[in-house]
């Protein structure tokens, strides 16, 4: 086992987001949760192709300098653009059930929506 | 009782987890860069010095115009449900109350967007692109928001104008990629020649496509964040 | 160059309706017709021999996105088109704003990119596409129910594709590629890798969330239940049949089909037992398609080519009729002003005659009455099974649907009823018609695989026995329904399922 590395951390940081996912009862925080598990992915793919003392592949140079490899990172750009767009309209969605319901528990909420959909 | 069971469980099965991926990852050091087949002949191929760049505004530019998609999307189901009740919303807009707050606003406002710019032109010799510049100028004028009040700047920027420039941008990105189908390359290749490395006019179509997206991610983001504080009725 | 036409003609398009808002309906059946005209041109080409696979830009498979156009992607291709006239059909008479054509045009891209889709990235890219294009769709008349039960969808989905690119980043990290045909390659040696089991499973489990395989999406039913028929028709016809796609080509590269049978086994029965003690008429077709859809998983756990053939040849088959079926639902529930099943039975004098007969056929065809659809896909998936047990769970499996849409048999009287609306007329029409034309049809879709040999007398029997039978045992077992608990569809709780059947699917794969 080495030192700390990237790889750890995301997946600590996708246990958290999980975790939090399943236990807190408030939308809010559901969705920064799902927030956290998406960063971890990220950093999971951009780490696991990452040298400890590699350089950008931004090709000044000749070709023998440690770059990194840069399709994990060209991945992550559309990774992170599509996990914003998701965010963006599960909060509007929150948005609008907070205001029919007026409370942000997740519990509540579901026991008003079967409630309506019985009668 | 049953919160409890429930807790102990995703303890449980959520370190479970963690502990699985963590012992199989099958992680022994960084992979070497020495088969890369995109650091072989990236730059000679794309003529855009940054290679991430290249690759997905080159080589992978199929995925970025779905990512662009998604991004569209997402604008557009934002809109559409936030703004569609007009008549409930009285707009009460309070100007940020602090000076301090309005005066940096209103020295920061400029540099942040040139720095956008900046990010946005030069795509393709330095980190950057049109995503991460476009969101630096939007964020950039949610800041000039917070110092004039949402509705000035909302008024400069015709909602109508705005909508049909957002998507009239994708049309041209679109047809940047489709219409050179049509004259026979090979769908989604490169129509001008890479140039020069290392200049601001190499890479091809890229510095094209960087400018486009960017001021589309811009567009975008100001929309989103308008939408909310229009519908929360401050900022 | 053809098959890049398709999605990104309809990104077009779709971009064009936005920009000419007014048009945005006329435009709509045009395109369809495009449409019609690319994919037989590609049926053409792939039915001659000569594959249809291209590398955008003209890189190398290593390089670039590589894009294919078989058989499967074609089939469903076509069913996507046809699903989409009935729909269009459906709605012609309806006030709807411009956006929802620009949602279906962006639904139609997506789902053409996915079908022809042989990297895993840009699967991930077009998966993503799929959900928020349904998101909205689900959503669109902003009822509570509705965006409830799409933002389950969306969190789940969201978590489900995390899970997948973990996956993602661990197969490029050793094997560094991420087009399936190169990764075929480089992983012949390596079966019983940790890395390999690891990811297939976090690859298997992402999908899985968005393919209707049971444990993983109980989202599914209040999603499904709770959209506008037109919507519940594309999504339970159309969308779910993408995860199953992308599980199939999985299934070709990794080797999962252990787990693809027992999930498609546990998907089946539990939904036909979901199914048949339910009495809300479009929960009932959304369990159903779960029961339905585990089918097609064992179909595609067996793996061979018969056992494939059968699979993709049901999902066409179940997307046309439960298109039909929700079609003709939501007519049922309009016209009835009820959504459980004993209210409509008392107030069915109200039903149009034309929602009655395609409700009828729908029925049939959902039975397994030959020589409709349903019956010549259940029969190649019987041919293909050589083992008793999986024999057995088919069986059980079409026992349950019988018997659960045995009760709408008293809705099903085809000489009552009014009139209904041209358009819905010719929406009813084109779904039936090609329900009962497909057996002439897939003799022309054949490929190497013998229809007519494969299906005989005795699976007809079989299948005319089975209604029978589900007839028989809904009629003795009227009196002792009761509900079921609905409570686990919770959040939370489905999220625990999940994470538990990921490490059964883990054993599953790590130990045989």
């Amino acid at each position: 086992m080495e030192s700390i590395n990237g790889i750890m951390i995301a997946i600590v940081l996708f246990g958290i987001g999980i975790f939090a996912l399943i236990i807190r009862r408030d939308l809010v925080i559901k969705l920064l949760a799902l927030g956290l598990i998406d960063s971890s992915s990220v950093l999971f793919l951009v780490s696991l192709n990452a040298e400890g003392d590699g350089i950008a592949p931004i090709l000044y140079g000749p070709l023998a300098a440690n770059y990194v490899d840069p399709l994990p990172q060209a991945l992550v750009i559309s990774a992170i653009v599509i996990n914003f767009s998701l965010l963006a309209l599960a909060l509007v969605f929150v948005m609008l059930l907070v205001e029919r319901y007026h409370t942000t528990d997740s519990v509540r909420i579901a026991h008003e929506v079967e409630k309506e959909r019985q009668s | 009782m049953k919160h409890t069971a429930i807790v102990i469980f995703a303890i449980l099965l959520v370190s479970g987890f963690c502990m699985l991926l963590f012992l199989t990852s099958g992680y022994h050091g960084a992979r070497g860069s020495a088969d890369n087949p995109y650091l072989a002949a990236g730059a000679a191929e794309t003529g855009a010095v940054n290679l991430v760049t290249g690759i997905y505004l080159n080589y992978r530019l199929y995925d970025s115009l779905f990512e662009l998609l998604v991004f569209s999307i997402a604008v557009l189901g934002v809109r559409f449900y936030l703004n569609a009740d007009e008549s409930q919303k009285p707009s009460v807009v309070r100007i940020a109350e602090s000076p301090v707050v309005r005066i940096a606003a209103d020295l920061l406002f400029g540099p942040i967007v040139m720095i956008g710019l900046y990010l946005i032109v030069f795509g393709h010799l330095s980190p950057g692109g049109g995503f991460s510049g476009g969101a630096v100028g939007g964020t950039g004028l949610l800041l000039c928001a917070a110092a004039l009040g949402a509705e000035v700047v909302a008024r400069r920027f015709h909602e109508q104008i705005i909508e049909q420039i957002e998507w009239g941008i994708l049309l041209v990105i679109l047809l940047f990629a489709i219409v050179p189908v049509l004259f026979g390359y090979t769908p989604l290749s490169d129509l001008l020649p890479p140039g020069r490395l290392g200049t601001l006019l190499s890479g091809g179509t890229i510095p094209i496509y960087n400018v486009l997206i960017g001021i589309k991610v811009f567009i975008g983001t100001w929309v989103v964040i308008y939408s909310f504080i229009h519908h929360r009725g401050e900022i | 160059m053809i098959i890049v036409l398709l999605p990104l003609g309809h990104f077009l398009l779709g971009v064009l309706s936005l920009l000419w808002q007014r048009g945005a309906r006329r435009l709509f059946p045009f395109a369809l017709l495009a449409d019609a005209s690319l994919i037989g041109t590609l049926w053409v080409r792939v039915a001659g021999g000569t594959s249809a696979s291209i590398v955008l830009g003209g890189w190398g498979r290593d390089l670039g996105i590589e894009l294919s156009a078989d058989r499967i992607g074609l089939a469903f291709s076509t069913l996507a088109l046809i699903l989409a006239i009935a729909v269009t059909a459906y709605l012609w008479k309806e006030r709807l704003r411009p956006y929802f054509y620009v949602l279906l045009h962006f639904l139609l891209a997506s789902v053409f990119a996915l079908v022809f889709a042989r990297d895993l990235f840009n699967i991930y890219v077009i998966i993503e596409l799929l959900t928020l294009v349904s998101f909205l769709l689900v959503g669109y008349e902003r009822k509570a129910q509705q965006i409830w039960a799409s933002l389950n969808y969306l969190i789940l989905a969201a978590l489900g594709m995390a899970m997948y690119l973990f996956g993602v980043g661990i197969i490029y990290y050793h094997t560094g590629t991420l087009n399936l045909t190169l990764l075929a390659e480089r992983i012949i040696g390596m079966h019983d890798q940790m890395w390999l089991i690891t990811a297939s499973t976090l690859l298997v489990v992402g999908v899985s969330i968005k393919a209707g395989v049971f444990v993983f999406s109980l989202w599914l039913p209040a999603a499904h239940a709770s959209a506008s028929p037109a919507v519940s028709a594309l999504l339970s016809g159309l969308v779910i049949k993408m995860g199953v796609v992308v599980l199939l080509r999985l299934s070709t590269v990794l080797d999962i089909s252990l787990p693809l049978i027992v999930m498609g086994g546990l998907t089946g029965v539990v939904g036909a037992v979901y199914a048949m003690f339910t009495y809300e008429l479009k929960r009932l077709l959304a369990f159903s398609t779960l029961s339905q859809i585990g089918y097609l998983l064992i179909g595609i756990g067996i793996g061979t080519p018969l056992a494939i053939a059968g699979s993709i040849s049901y999902a066409v088959a179940h997307g046309l009729f439960k298109g039909l079926l929700f079609l003709a639902a939501g007519q049922v529930v309009h016209t009835t002003g009820s959504a459980f099943i004993p209210q409509q039975v008392a107030r069915r004098e109200k039903i149009p005659r034309a929602t009655r007969i395609a409700l009828l056929v729908g029925t049939l065809a959902i039975a397994g009455l030959p020589p409709l659809a349903g019956f010549c896909a259940k029969g190649l998936l019987s041919a293909a099974t050589h083992s008793l047990a999986i024999h057995l769970l088919l069986v059980f499996v079409s026992l349950g649907t019988v018997i659960s849409f045995s009760k709408l048999v008293p809705l099903l009287d085809p000489w009552r009823g009014g009139s209904d609306e041209g358009a819905k007329t010719i929406s009813y029409g084109i779904l039936a018609l090609s329900i009962i034309a497909f057996l002439p049809l897939s003799f022309l879709f054949d490929g190497r695989i013998q229809v007519l040999s494969s299906l005989s007398l005795l699976h007809a029997g079989e299948s005319i026995a089975i209604i029978a039978a589900g007839l028989l045992a809904h009629h003795v077992l009227r009196r002792h329904y009761t509900r079921l608990p609905q409570r686990i569809f919770r959040l939370e709780e489905a999220i625990l399922t999940i994470l538990s059947m990921f490490f059964v699917t883990f054993l599953l794969l790590a130990f045989f």
